[in-house]
């Protein structure tokens, strides 16, 4: 946030002309695009068809998926037993990738419902993206607490409708089904709020393709987009209502999945902290995701110009943030452990540092406090290979913090007689993989065939125009 | 018209009330105008013959009829218990059949049996899934090729003709045979032969003890050990609460002795001397563990001071070394001294000479006739191994004509088992009675099949004058055929079990009946068989005086090789017979908590020294020309350095059957490896010495292997104080076991209890669901309980549940709903172990009923924490959230393919499917038909009618369970209990299940109070 303030805090200074004012603002999108050029650069690579290069992906994300498919039926045709749980650790790999991929899809709603309120301009380069992403990383993480229970085939029990089953009904003091309400609720709003944003881009698509399925799809879902002032209007209107409904939805989904813990009698899961410190990791580890995701997508697609180094940058520095309110929040549940007396959460955390799985604790903190702080420095942030890397250790280490958080703390808990270890099997470990591989297959899919930017919104943060609207209009532009 | 014995569970009032009378009528379409019990258990079995018969091919359609005329007594659906005698090893407990439509299912405790009390071990209560073993032969065998009975039959008659004419030795070889008729009936049938020998061959022999009392009171008999008259008792490796003689019996005394009362801060005074942790020892007052070698030594020494105590010192002192010092020695001498009269020493030893000792030691404490008794002595062991080693130089020499085996696996068990299969197969005539083709079986001439013990008529005299008969609770399933039938069929006398049973006590029981008793035959014979066991006078034995003088003082024997090897059995696994019970092979063993096989037990520093962990594969052997063989090995807490053991009884044939057994998946390791057992057989360790087994062998060597094989246990922790590395100060011990002794109690009964700074009469909510009604609690006596896990068993026939193999227990995942948590605390002689069985406690403030998004685990207004197993849809989340992790998760479809052992599925507990959460209900299907009992009646639930299968099995007692809200119940009396506390308490949660602290006699005071 602290961007978000330097630029609000803008207009206090004495009021300088238009030309120093751009002089402050950094380029947000560089090569000195026009508008035209905005829909060319964006709108080409879907006509033209796919590369040999996504083809590639696209392959390999579908085999790894496949794997995934693969080992999902045999496990619901077996038994949870294919997986390594036993009596005492009753969750482990299904909930910690439940809660990554929940925390993988807080990234886009905050880029593009928290920052559109603190107009954030820089926002517009990665909303879709992080958008998207959001989405499939929500039907992933929406995936795991049906597959994970024992009898899948009874998940809609979950559903608190009128029903022939009796006087049964659902259990409202469970966070589990505070889950329920929190994971569909976000679903819905995000893939609203894309939706909505994606209408002016799919209007573009619409006017620039010849007539056939895409032109007759994208005219389908574009509703009669016009372009009037009128249409846009509106159309601002509901984005600005949606963003407001989308704002607390970050907080809130995360904090209810917290609840599946905080609620709980288990040393490690019974902390008030969770909350906050939930919603933090999740934005961190989104954030993570989402620079993983647009390094690669602008190097692959050539959208050096639309997703600068300047974009990077602010991520990152929103991630060290994040991170070191995670690391924070590590070192607050150490303090209060030792700080409230509990004797069996004070051996929680102690277990955890130095217990059978110090690895992947250390391997968490390492990941999610240590590495980030390199971003303290300019030098690094800009630089687009290491900030890479520092992303791919935050996305390892969020999940081992889930990881950490759920199996540490069951695999020991009051009564030492039913201790046990926890070992992942062939299964879990493609189930994971499988998981990873959904996400990629849907976000190629998305990068095939819908604007991986937003057209319309970047057309709104491009350098002050070197030709005026009207000749843009000529040339047949929507936007 | 026959009367019908009947004890039933449900109406006790009526047990001993007057008996049902069964009208007549041929149910069978018998011309016979009379239904025996016999013909009557077969009607009552009809609804099993449709299921099971069918699969061997003999059920006649027309018996599938419901009964024409209804049986009285006999409630489809409900519950019929039968008194009946154990026989899962020759104790002969009192055993109590409850059978369901016919169906023998659940095996309790005779609660009025003098020996056991109403207890059952594991072993007993496993009976039914023996008996519905699709594994048992289905028929004689003859040459190894299935047969006909006539046929075998004929052929056994004509080679026993003409080994009568060739004077062959014919020699008959059983384990102890406690049954008087059998008895009788061998050595009758034995009687046509010019040489003919009855070999008794127990597995595990305490023929040395036999021997000791042959020299010093000039008979060779058992004493009868009174342990409930023991104030004072020191045991010399005898684990009689887990193995040894008579451990069930042994339990509820020993136990009557271990409950401290505010009015009396009494209890005994135990101490176990011992090489290897056994269940005894770890529930001990006081613990010692020596050398094996050193046993003699320390037992001359204690006779020595006893003996002077006595007025009469020994001639020659026994050197004074060895590891327990003098003064110890002398302490407990005189500890010994002042209880005289109420004191006791045991000892395990297969040496006649320290046997010898044990018996000056109880006969200067005064102990002959009060502590233990030789007038009635016990049966219960009465194998010569003189006689076994005799009859192995006879195989050896090709000196004996026919050999009949029963009972017992000859080429299994005996030490020379595998020499001797070449000699067996020289033997003209080798007929084996063998359920299962074991290793004799195999390799018989003809294989006879007995019943199983819950199809056949027979009686058992356990303790002189005290006989007890055992009836058949369902018809045969197999073309079986008891011993005494087939021994009268070759005998040309042929008649039925019952017949030569009923003849036999005529004869020779009756007349010894006690004054009070029936004049009418008929009479006795119908009370004896309602009460299950008949008091009469013990046989006339001539007990010498104490011939004192022939009792020399023991040099220690010297030790050579690396290691002693102490052969042992599991409390699970009593003798090879029971090798085929998943049941028991998934039981956790006592103190290693390890299922499925056996291993070698290695001393923690031995195990440091040579850098052993669990699991490791070691070879074992006895020299280069002595035996060896290769298992995993396990680290075993208590255990005296240099010391091995092995149990015995594994490494059956046969038990290969089980390598499939749990769920198949492409992860999952075989329980049985391929062209393997299930363990290894360690008989070729034991010795004929000084005519006797010994289980101890020096001069073992111990070397590691580059395998490895897992131990499937079940627990993995074994401690109460958390890791060193992850231990917060002040909270290294957790508080789940408390402890006090017995000095501490007697100043404040409330000694050893726990500070809190939990309240638990503050609450945040008001009391919203008040238990208006019955309010269900039970209180666990940890001072009683010695851990033999009796109840695990008790409550997995009860409540159905699954067997699931190595290694689903192996990867924590056993189904058993009742455990038992073992710690230990401390180190070396000091160690304590602690025995606490743990089960759904029933919690006020359940945490896992909070969690559950589908409502299926709620609270009865009984105070019952209930699982609805068709609402579950298997989050886990309950499991999870429960603190003392009682919750078992059903990982996959286990296996109930086997539609004759589906038999022993209890009908009143649902068989859960997979994806679904289960826990102890606290027998909930008992609970209701005692409420509905109670309510016919048109009276309230009394104390006592319900009792959960888990404290109706307890040899201990130390389970009661009842309505809290009744206060004059037992349990109201029971929570008053300043023992009293609750496991977690500080969690708020309010479980229903109490324990009552651990009481020690020691005089040091409470180090957790």
């Amino acid at each position: 946030m602290v961007e978000s303030e330097k630029d609000l805090q803008t207009p206090a200074v004495p009021a300088p002309s238009p030309d120093e004012m751009a002089k402050l603002r950094p380029t947000l999108i560089t090569g000195g695009k026009v508008p035209a050029d905005v829909t060319r650069d964006i709108c080409t690579p879907l006509e033209r068809g796919p590369t040999g290069l996504w083809w590639g992906a696209f392959s390999l994300s579908l085999t790894v998926l496949t794997i995934g498919v693969v080992a999902v039926t045999y496990q619901i045709a077996m038994g949870i037993g294919t997986w390594g749980l036993n009596r005492t650790v009753g969750w482990a790999f299904d909930i910690t990738n439940f809660v990554f991929w929940v925390g993988i899809g807080h990234a886009g709603t905050l880029i593009s419902a928290v920052l559109f309120l603190f107009r954030q301009k820089w926002r517009t380069s990665v909303n879709r993206a992080a958008e998207a992403m959001t989405l499939f990383a929500v039907v992933c993480a929406g995936l795991f607490p049906v597959i994970h229970m024992g009898r899948p085939w009874l998940a809609f029990w979950m559903a608190p409708y009128p029903n022939m089953r009796g006087s049964l009904w659902v259990n409202f003091k469970s966070p589990l089904l505070w889950d329920v309400f929190a994971i569909s609720t976000y679903l819905l709003i995000s893939a609203v709020f894309w939706y909505v944003g994606l209408i002016p881009d799919l209007a573009t698509i619409r006017d620039r393709s010849k007539p056939g399925l895409r032109k007759r799809l994208s005219g389908l879902f574009s509703l009669g987009w016009n372009g009037s002032a009128r249409t846009w209007h509106r159309y601002e209107t509901v984005y600005l209502l949606l963003a407001g409904i989308a704002t607390p939805l970050v907080f809130s989904v995360h904090t209810i999945v917290s609840m599946d813990f905080a609620t709980a009698v288990i040393p490690g899961w019974h902390t008030t902290i969770f909350p906050p410190y939930f919603v933090a990791g999740a934005i961190f580890s989104g954030l993570a995701m989402v620079l993983t995701l647009m390094i690669i997508a602008r190097k692959v697609m050539q959208l050096e110009n639309y997703i600068t180094v300047l974009h990077i940058e602010r991520m990152c520095k929103l991630m060290l943030s994040m991170g070191c309110i995670v690391g924070l929040a590590y070192g607050t549940e150490f303090f209060i452990a030792a700080f409230s007396g509990n004797p069996y959460e004070q051996f929680v955390f102690f277990n955890r540092a130095l217990g059978p799985f110090s690895w992947a604790y250390w391997t968490m903190v390492s990941c999610n406090v240590l590495v980030p702080q390199v971003l303290w420095f300019r030098p690094i942030r800009r630089n687009i290979v290491l900030v890479f890397v520092v992303s791919i250790f935050v996305n390892i280490g969020m999940w081992f913090e889930r990881f950490v958080i759920i199996v540490t703390s069951l695999h020991r808990d009051f009564l030492p007689s039913s201790w046990a270890d926890y070992t992942p099997t062939t299964v879990e470990v493609a189930t994971l993989l499988g998981s990873f591989g959904l996400f990629f297959t849907l976000f190629l899919l998305f990068c095939r065939f819908i604007p991986v930017i937003a057209i319309a919104e970047v057309k709104g943060v491009l350098e002050k125009p070197r030709r005026d609207l009207k000749h843009d209009s000529a040339q047949g532009d929507a936007a | 018209m026959t009367q019908i014995p009947d004890n039933s569970r449900t109406n006790n009032a009526d047990s001993h009330g007057q008996p049902a009378v069964l009208e007549t009528g041929g149910v069978f379409g018998d011309e016979s105008s009379t239904i025996n019990r016999r013909r009557f258990l077969e009607a009552a079995g009809f609804s099993i013959s449709l299921a099971a018969l069918t699969g061997c091919g003999r059920a006649p359609v027309e018996t599938a009829l419901p009964f024409p005329i209804q049986p009285v007594g006999a409630i489809p659906g409900r519950f019929q218990d039968y008194a009946s005698t154990c026989a899962g090893c020759p104790t002969a407990c009192g055993l109590l059949v409850g059978t369901r439509d016919g169906r023998p299912l659940k095996m309790e405790g005779l609660p009025e049996h003098p020996l056991s009390r109403g207890g059952l071990c594991a072993v007993g209560q496993a009976l039914p899934i023996g008996l519905y073993d699709s594994h048992r032969l289905t028929g004689p065998l003859s040459a190894g090729k299935s047969s006909e009975w006539a046929s075998v039959d004929q052929e056994i008659i004509q080679a026993f003709s003409q080994i009568k004419e060739q004077k062959k030795a014919v020699r008959f070889v059983t384990p102890t045979i406690t049954s008087p008729t059998l008895q009788a009936n061998i050595d009758a049938f034995l009687a046509q032969f010019e040489n003919a020998k009855h070999v008794v061959f127990d597995a595990i022999s305490s023929s040395a003890i036999l021997d000791a009392h042959e020299q010093t009171h000039g008979v060779r008999v058992l004493p009868h050990y009174l342990l409930d008259k023991a104030k004072v008792l020191i045991s010399f490796g005898a684990d009689f609460l887990g193995t040894w003689i008579s451990p069930v019996e042994f339990t509820a005394a020993w136990s009557s002795r271990r409950a401290p009362t505010e009015e009396y801060p009494e209890m005994s005074y135990h101490v176990q001397i011992e090489s290897r942790m056994s269940l005894t020892g770890s529930n001990a007052d006081r613990r010692v563990t020596i050398a094996p070698n050193e046993q003699h030594l320390v037992l001359s020494r204690l006779a020595h001071e006893v003996a002077s105590l006595a007025g009469k010192p020994l001639e020659n002192s026994p050197p004074l070394e060895g590891s327990l010092a003098d003064t110890e020695i002398a302490s407990l001498a005189r500890k010994l001294w002042e209880a005289r009269g109420e004191s006791l020493v045991l000892c395990d030893s297969q040496d006649k000479a320290t046997q010898v000792a044990v018996n000056l030691i109880n006969h200067h404490l005064e102990g002959y006739g009060k502590t233990l008794d030789v007038k009635r002595p016990s049966n219960q062991r009465q194998g010569s191994d003189r006689d076994v080693q005799q009859l192995v130089e006879e195989l050896e020499a090709d000196q004996v004509g026919a050999l009949l085996v029963a009972d017992v696996d000859l080429l299994h068990d005996l030490a020379s088992c595998q020499t001797l299969a070449d000699a067996v197969g020289r033997i003209p005539l080798t007929i084996s009675f063998s359920q299962r083709e074991d290793e004799f079986a195999s390799l018989a001439k003809f294989v006879c099949p007995d019943h199983h013990v819950l199809e056949s008529w027979s009686d058992a005299e356990p303790i002189g004058g005290l006989i007890s008969l055992a009836q058949p609770t369902i018809r045969p399933l197999r073309e079986t055929r008891a011993v005494l039938e087939s021994l009268a069929v070759w005998s040309d006398r042929p008649t039925t079990a019952y017949e030569a049973l009923q003849s036999h006590w005529k004869k020779t029981i009756f007349p010894r009946r006690q004054k009070e008793a029936s004049a009418q035959f008929v009479k006795f014979w119908e009370q004896s068989l309602r009460e299950g066991f008949v008091e009469v006078e013990a046989a006339k034995s001539v007990v010498g005086d104490f011939k004192a003088g022939e009792v020399k003082p023991l040099a220690q024997q010297t030790a050579t090789g690396d290691f002693s090897l102490i052969l042992y059995t599991k409390v699970s696994m009593p003798d090879s017979r029971h090798s085929h019970n998943p049941w028991l092979h998934e039981l956790p063993d006592p103190i290693s908590k390890v299922t499925w096989g056996n291993y070698v037990c290695v001393s923690p520093s031995d195990a440091k020294e040579l850098g052993l962990v669990d699991g490791d594969i070691v070879k074992v052997s006895a020299g280069d020309e002595g035996p060896q063989l290769e298992l995993p090995a396990l680290v075993q807490t208590g255990q005296h350095d240099g010391v091995l053991a092995i149990a015995l009884a594994y490494g059956c044939k046969g038990t290969d059957r089980f390598a499939k057994i749990g769920p198949q998946w492409f992860e999952a390791r075989p329980t049985v490896l391929e062209n393997e057992l299930l363990g290894k057989n360690a008989a070729a360790f034991v010795e004929f010495r000084d005519g006797a087994q010994q289980y101890l062998r020096s001069g073992v060597t111990l070397s590691k292997t580059s395998k490895r094989r897992d131990l499937a246990t079940t627990q993995l922790y074994n401690s109460l104080e958390v890791p060193a590395e992850v231990a917060p100060h002040g909270a290294e011990r957790r508080d789940i076991v408390q402890h006090t002794t017995l000095n501490a109690f007697a100043k404040d009964t409330h000694a050893g209890a726990v500070e809190h700074h939990f309240d638990g009469d503050t609450q945040l909510w008001p009391e919203d669901h008040p238990k208006t009604g019955h309010a269900w609690g039970m209180v666990i006596d940890l001072n009683k309980c010695t851990g033999c896990s009796a109840c695990v068993i008790a409550c997995q026939s009860e409540n159905n549940v699954p067997v699931v193999g190595y290694d689903e227990v192996r990867r924590q995942r056993e189904m058993h709903w009742m455990r038992i948590d073992r710690y230990y605390t401390g180190e070396g002689e000091d160690m304590d172990v602690d025995h606490q069985p743990m089960m759904c406690q029933h919690c006020d403030n359940a945490p896992c009923e909070t969690v559950c998004p589908v409502l299926a685990t709620v609270h009865s207004s009984e105070g019952l924490n209930e699982q609805v197993y068709n609402r579950c849809v298997g989050t886990r989340y309950c499991a999870n959230n429960c603190p003392y992790k009682v919750r078992r998760f059903n990982w996959f479809k286990y296996e109930h393919d086997d539609t004759l052992q589906n038999l022993v599925l209890n009908p009143e507990v649902t068989v859960r499917s997979r994806g679904v959460m289960e826990k102890c209900s606290m027998c909930v299907q008992r609970i209701e038909a005692g409420k509905v009992e109670a309510r016919s009646q048109g009276l309230p639930v009394a104390d006592g009618a319900i009792q959960t299968a888990c404290q109706q099995s307890c040899p201990a007692n130390a389970i009661v369970f009842g309505d809290i809200n009744d206060q004059e119940s037992k349990i109201y009396e029971a929570l008053e209990n300043p023992r009293r506390y609750r496991v977690l308490e500080e969690l708020n949660v309010r479980p229903s299940v109490s324990y009552l602290r651990v009481v020690k006699n020691r005089d040091e005071e409470s180090h957790s109070g």
